[in-house]
C-alpha cells in the first residue's frame, strides 16, 4: 500500500505544477495503461500529463471524499463510483467536448448505467472479471491432473487449499470481490445486501484463510510471474499480465486465468472527473483521447483487459479479442454477475467480517 | 633524639615487596620502560617522578596489571606477576580521574571491592564506616559522587582503594585535580593515612614538590629509565646528574673544566676569570669537563667582596624576581654566565639593598656547589 | 524578549504540529459518519453564526468511543500492537547494544565512519528498504535461495507475510534509533571506571554488568522508547511484510479509515492510540528529567 509515496508524489507534482502552463492530473490503477499513450497525449495536445497510480478503490475513495485531491481524472470501479456520485464527488460530463463518445459500446453502457444512471458522470475504461489465476505446473503438481482449475472449489475447498498452501495462494484484499465470490460458491445471491446472508460466507472463508499466504491487491502479479505463488484470486487482466511477464522472463512459469464456472464478478472501471478538478477542460480532452478507438485498442492490447469501446475492437490483437478470458463469449457472459455498493451499516459488517476472516480476530 | 630512621633499602636483610627485574615495555616502536631494575620495600612511600612520557605511569600500570612487561619480570612479595590479572592482585589503585562509579553512592563505591570478595554484609558495613572515618567522610556516605566537592571525591577514591587493605596502593597523580592549597593539605593527610594503615604507597607524580613532601624515596625518571633513587633530601642536596639537579628545584649550572686540587676540584668556567673551588667525593680523574650545580639559596649576594670565602665572583644585577618571602636576583658574571642568588626578604621592599644594574659580589662556600660530570 | 522568542519557537512547533492536528482528529472522533465530502457530520459552518456553532457542538458525542468497547477487535489490536512493539524493542536492544558497544570500543579514527554506516540506510527511502526486505525474505528470495544452496534447509522457510518478517522489519528500520543513544552513553563512559572495577576485584564480565550496563542505562531507556513508540503505531511494515494474521492497530486504523470510510471511528481509534502512547512518552520525559537532575544540571 504505497499510498504514502503516491500522495507525496502528488503533492510534489502540485507544487511543481504551479509554475507550469497547462496540466492534467490522472489517477489510475497501477499497471493499467500502455505508457506510450501518455507521451502520445502530451504530444497531441501539448498538455503536460501527470500520471499517478493506486491499487485500491478504498484509497481512491478516501481521497475523493476528503476532497481537494488535485486530480482531474480518476478511475473508480462501478460500486465505488456509485457511492461517490451520491456523495457529490464527480461532475457531470460535457458530452459536447467528447466527440469520441460515439465509439462506446452500448452493451457495456447498459450495464454501467446501474452505477452511473445515464452514464452522466463517467465513461467506461476497462472491464473484466474476477477469477482465478494459476501456475499450471505447480497446481498440477499439488492437486494432480484433474484439479478443479475453473471452479471456486479450487480456492474455497479447504482440502484443495491445504495442498496449495505449500506453493502459495494470494487473495485480493477486497471484501467486495471475495464475499460475492464466496456467496456464489455456496449458491447464494452474490449481490446480497442482507447481513445474515453475508454472514454465511464466514465459515467458508475462515476455513481457507489459514492457507492464504497474503491478502493483497497488486503483489500477486509479480508473485505469480516469479513463481512465488501458485494460485491467486485476482482480476483477469492482472493475471494475464502475470502470464505475459512470466513468458517474457522465460522462467518456466506458465500462468493461466479462469473465470469460475459458478459465476464470476463482472466489474467496470470508470473514468470520471472530480467535482473540484483543477482543469476539467483538459480532463475532457483526456477522456476524449482515451475514447479514440486506436488509443483504446492500444491500451487493451497492452493490459489484457476488455474495454467499453466498440470501435476499438477491429484493432485489437487476436490474443485479446479472441481470448474468452478477456472477451467472454455469450455463454460465459450469462454467467457473470454484477454487484451494488453496500450501505454504510452493511459495509461495517463486511469490513469486520473481512478482518475476522483474515486475522482470526 | 634517638629515633630509628626508616630506611629498609639500606638494610641488607630486608626483602623488597616489589621487584622490577630488567623490565622493558614497548608499545610498537616506542620504548616506554627500558631495561629497568628497581626494588621497593614494604611500608615505603615511593614516588615516581618525571616529566610526561617518562614511563612512570607505565610502571604503575604494570604493577596494577593493566599492562604486561614486554621483557623482564615483576615480583610482588616474591611472586612473579606474569599472567595475574588486575582483579587477582593484592594491589589497589587510586586513579588520576578518581574513577568513582557515578551511579553508586560514596558508601557503595567504598564497598564495591569488598562486595566482590563476598564478605558478610555486617563486616562490609563496618569496614566502610571505618574508611569513611579515616577519610573524614562520615556525613557523605549516602551522597552520589557528583554531589560532593573535588577534595571529598579524592578522599572517596582513596577510601575505596584502601578498603580492601591492599599490600600495595598505587596512586596515579592523586592530587593533580586539586587546587594548590587543598593539595598541600591533602599531602599531609596522605602521609598520615599511609602511616596509620602501614600500606606501601607508590605514587606517580610530575610535581616535584609533591614528591619531595610525601615520599620516603623519590625515583626521578627520564625516557624509560630511573636516573636516581634517593630520599628527598639526598635528591635535592646530592643529585647524581645535571638532569636530576635541574629537574628538582631551582639550580645554577656552571659548565667548566675541573682540575684536582686538595679535597676537591678547581673549576675554570670562563676566560679571564678566577677559578672556583668545590669540595667533593665525585671522582672526575685528575682533570675533565664538569658541571657545577649550586642552589640559588646557597649563593650570598653582597655589595663588597666578602672576606674569607672560597668562591666570590663579581657581577651585575640584570633582573630581580620578587616572590614575597624571597627575592631571586639574576646576576650576569663576566663572560656572560648567569647565576641566580636567592635571599630571604627579611626587610621591607623599599629598604632593599640592591637594585637593577648594581654591581654585586656573589659568594658560596666550597661545599655549596656539587660537582657533576659535564 | 529574545528569550521569549526562543521559547516560543518550540511551543509554536508543538502547537502547529501536534495540538492542532490532535484537536481536529479529536473533533472528528466525536462526529458521525456521512456519505458526503468530507464523509462526516457535523462540519463547522461559520456562516450561520452563533447558532451554527452551538448546533455544531450539540451534535458531538462519545458514541464512537463507546463503540470501540463493543467489539473485542480493538482492544485485541491494541494489545497485539503493544506485544509486537515490546518484543521488537527487546530484540532491537539485543542487536543494537553489541553494535553500539563495538562502536564505542573501536579506535577513535574509525568512529565517524562507523557512525556514518549506521546512519547510511536513512539515505534511501524507507519504503524502498522495506520493499527490498520483501525481496530478501520471500520464498524465492535471496535468503531462502542462499539457505537452500548451503543445504541448511531443504524447503524454503516461510518468513515473509508472518510476524517474523514484521519483527525483522521493525528491528532493521529502528536499529539506528537504538544504537545511537546507547553509543552516545557508552562513548561517554570513562574507560578508567572499568579498570577501577577490575582493580577492585571484578572480572571483565562482572565489570560489564556492574559498570557498563548501569552507566549506559539512560541510553538503553532512550533507545527503547525511540523504538517502542513508533513501532506501536507502525503500519507500513506490518502491511508490507506481515501476513493477514498480523494484527496491529495501525492496520485497524487503516481499515476504519479506508474500507469503512468511517472517519469518526478511525479518529477515535487514533485518539486512544495517542493516549496509550502518551504514557510511555511521559515516562520517557520523566526519565530524561531525572537524568538531568542526576547529572546536576
Amino acid at each position: 500500500m504505497n499510498f504514502r509515496l503516491l500522495s507525496a508524489a502528488a503533492t510534489l507534482a502540485l507544487v511543481a505544477g504551479m509554475a507550469q502552463a497547462e496540466e492534467v492530473r490522472v489517477y489510475n490503477w497501477s499497471d493499467y495503461i500502455d505508457e506510450d499513450l501518455l507521451t502520445k497525449f502530451e504530444e497531441e495536445t501539448g498538455i503536460k500529463l501527470i500520471y499517478d497510480v493506486f491499487d485500491s478503490n478504498e484509497v481512491l475513495e478516501t481521497k475523493m471524499l476528503a476532497g481537494g485531491s488535485g486530480y482531474d481524472v480518476v478511475v473508480p470501479s462501478g460500486t465505488f463510483l456509485q457511492r461517490q456520485i451520491v456523495a457529490g464527488a464527480f461532475q457531470k460530463l460535457d458530452m459536447s467536448k467528447l466527440p469520441n463518445h460515439k465509439n462506446m459500446w452500448d452493451a457495456i453502457e447498459a450495464r454501467t448505467a446501474k452505477y452511473d444512471p445515464n452514464n452522466e458522470h463517467s465513461i467506461n475504461y476497462m472491464w473484466g472479471t474476477t477469477g482465478i489465476g494459476i501456475n499450471v505446473g505447480k497446481v498440477k503438481e499439488a492437486l494432480g491432473d484433474d484439479a478443479p482449475v475453473d471452479s471456486l472449489a479450487l480456492v474455497f475447498d479447504p482440502a484443495n487449499m491445504e495442498k496449495l498452501a505449500e506453493c502459495g495462494v494470494h487473495f485480493l484484499d477486497a471484501p467486495v470481490e471475495l464475499i460475492p465470490a464466496a456467496l456464489a460458491y455456496i449458491g447464494e445471491d452474490p449481490d446480497s445486501q442482507d447481513p445474515d446472508v453475508i454472514a454465511k460466507v464466514e465459515p467458508v472463508l475462515t476455513a481457507v484463510a489459514p492457507y492464504v499466504q497474503k491478502f493483497h491487491s497488486s503483489e500477486y502479479i509479480n508473485a505469480l510471474a516469479n513463481g512465488d505463488i501458485c494460485v491467486a484470486i485476482g482480476w483477469s487482466g492482472d493475471i494475464l499480465q502475470a502470464r505475459d511477464r512470466a513468458a517474457e522472463a522465460d522462467n518456466g512459469v506458465e500462468i493461466a486465468y479462469n473465470a469460475p464456472s459458478e459465476g464470476a464478478l463482472m466489474w467496470f472501471d470508470q473514468m470520471a472527473i472530480p467535482v473540484d478538478a483543477p482543469n476539467p477542460e483538459a480532463a475532457h480532452k483526456f477522456l476524449n483521447f482515451i475514447m479514440d478507438a486506436g488509443n483504446m485498442a492500444a491500451a487493451s492490447n497492452y493490459v489484457y483487459y476488455a474495454n467499453g469501446n466498440l470501435a476499438s475492437q477491429p484493432m485489437l490483437e487476436e490474443d485479446v479479442i479472441g481470448d474468452p478470458a478477456i472477451y467472454p463469449n455469450e455463454e460465459t457472459l450469462k454467467n457473470l454477475y454484477t454487484t451494488s455498493p453496500y450501505s454504510p451499516k452493511v459495509q461495517r459488517v463486511v469490513t469486520r467480517l473481512w478482518t475476522k476472516i483474515k486475522s482470526g480476530t | 633524639m634517638a629515633q630509628t630512621v626508616f630506611a629498609p633499602w639500606e638494610e641488607a636483610d630486608q626483602k623488597p615487596l616489589i621487584q622490577f627485574k630488567n623490565v622493558t615495555k614497548r608499545f610498537g616502536d616506542f620504548v616506554a620502560i627500558d631495561n629497568l631494575t628497581q626494588d621497593i620495600y614494604a611500608q615505603e612511600f615511593f614516588a615516581l617522578l618525571g616529566p610526561s612520557g617518562c614511563g612512570k605511569t607505565t610502571m604503575m600500570r604494570m604493577l596494577a596489571g593493566f599492562e604486561t612487561p614486554t621483557e623482564g619480570q615483576i615480583l610482588i612479595a616474591g611472586h612473579d606477576m606474569k599472567g595475574v590479572p588486575p582483579n587477582k592482585r593484592a594491589v589497589n589503585m587510586m586513579f588520576q580521574s578518581y574513577a568513582l562509579f557515578p551511579h553508586l553512592t560514596v558508601a557503595e563505591n567504598i564497598a564495591f571491592g569488598l562486595k566482590r570478595e563476598g564478605k558478610p554484609k555486617p563486616e562490609i558495613e563496618d569496614r566502610v564506616d571505618e574508611m569513611l572515618r579515616l577519610t573524614r567522610l562520615e556525613k557523605f556516605g549516602k551522597r552520589k559522587p557528583h554531589q560532593i566537592s573535588g577534595g571529598q571525591r579524592q578522599r572517596v577514591a582513596l577510601a575505596r582503594s584502601l578498603a580492601k587493605a591492599p599490600k600495595l596502593l598505587l596512586l596515579d597523580e592523586p592530587l593533580g585535580a586539586l587546587d594548590k592549597k587543598l593539595r598541600q593539605e591533602t599531602q599531609f593527610e596522605l602521609m598520615d593515612i599511609q602511616e596509620k594503615t602501614g600500606t606501601t604507597f607508590v605514587i606517580v607524580t610530575h610535581d616535584q614538590e609533591e614528591a619531595m613532601t610525601v615520599a620516603s624515596r623519590v625515583a626521578v625518571m627520564d625516557e624509560g629509565q630511573i636516573i636516581q633513587v634517593a630520599t628527598p633530601a639526598d635528591i635535592y642536596e646530592r643529585p647524581n646528574s645535571v638532569y636530576v639537579a635541574d629537574f628538582i628545584g631551582d639550580v645554577n649550572i656552571i659548565n667548566g673544566h675541573a682540575t684536582r686540587a686538595g679535597d676537591g676540584y678547581d673549576i675554570a668556567y670562563a676566560e679571564g676569570t678566577g677559578k672556583l673551588h668545590a669540595k667533593t667525593t665525585t671522582d672526575l680523574g685528575n682533570e675533565g669537563k664538569c658541571a657545577l650545580a649550586i642552589r640559588p639559596e646557597k649563593v650570598s649576594i653582597t655589595a663588597q667582596k666578602p672576606a674569607k670565602v672560597t668562591n666570590a665572583v663579581k657581577g651585575k644585577i640584570i633582573d630581580i624576581a620578587y616572590l614575597g618571602n624571597l627575592s631571586t636576583y639574576h646576576v650576569e658574571l663576566k663572560g656572560g654566565q648567569m647565576v641566580k642568588a636567592q635571599t630571604a626578604n627579611t626587610r621591607r621592599l623599599e629598604r632593599r639593598s640592591f637594585t637593577w644594574e648594581d654591581d654585586v659580589w656573589l659568594s658560596w662556600t666550597d661545599t655549596a656547589a656539587i660537582v657533576l660530570e659535564g | 524578549m529574545r528569550r521569549f522568542t526562543l521559547i516560543a519557537v518550540p511551543y509554536f512547533w508543538l502547537l502547529v504540529l501536534f495540538l492542532v492536528p490532535f484537536i481536529i482528529v479529536f473533533k472528528i472522533s466525536l462526529s458521525d459518519t456521512a456519505l458526503a465530502i468530507p464523509p462526516y457530520t457535523p462540519t463547522l459552518d461559520l456562516s450561520s453564526g452563533w447558532e451554527g456553532i452551538r448546533g455544531f457542538f450539540a451534535a458531538l458525542d462519545w458514541e464512537n468511543f463507546t463503540f470501540l468497547t463493543t467489539d473485542d477487535l480493538y482492544w485485541k489490536a491494541y494489545l497485539s500492537s503493544l506485544q509486537i512493539a515490546a518484543i521488537s524493542t527487546l530484540l532491537t536492544l539485543l542487536v543494537g547494544y553489541p553494535v553500539a558497544y563495538g562502536m564505542a570500543q573501536s579506535p577513535d579514527e574509525w568512529r565517524p565512519t562507523l557512525m556514518m554506516l549506521v546512519i547510511l540506510p536513512f539515505w534511501t527511502s524507507f519504503l524502498i528498504r522495506v520493499y527490498s526486505w520483501m525481496g530478501i525474505l520471500s520464498n524465492e528470495g535471496f535468503l531462502n535461495q542462499f539457505l537452500l544452496w548451503t543445504g541448511l534447509i531443504s524447503e524454503p522457510l516461510q518468513i515473509l507475510n508472518t510476524n517474523k518478517a514484521v519483527y525483522i522489519g521493525i528491528i532493521y528500520t529502528y536499529l539506528p534509533f537504538m544504537i545511537l543513544p546507547i553509543y552516545s552513553a557508552l562513548e561517554k563512559l570513562d574507560a578508567s571506571l572499568l579498570e577501577a572495577a577490575e582493580d577492585l576485584g571484578c572480572s571483565r564480565i562482572t565489570a560489564f554488568w556492574l559498570v557498563t550496563i548501569p552507566l549506559s542505562k539512560q541510553g538503553i531507556i532512550a533507545g527503547c522508547f525511540l523504538v517502542f513508540i513508533p513501532a506501536l503505531g507502525e503500519f507500513v511494515i506490518p502491511s508490507l511484510l506481515g501476513g493477514s494474521k498480523t494484527l496491529m492497530i495501525g492496520k485497524v486504523l487503516w481499515e476504519e479509515f479506508f474500507s469503512n470510510r468511517d472517519w469518526p471511528v478511525a479518529s477515535a481509534v487514533a485518539v486512544i492510540l495517542l493516549l496509550i502512547l502518551i504514557i510511555p512518552i511521559v515516562l520517557f520525559q520523566r526519565n530524561e528529567q531525572k537524568q538531568r537532575e542526576a547529572e546536576g544540571q
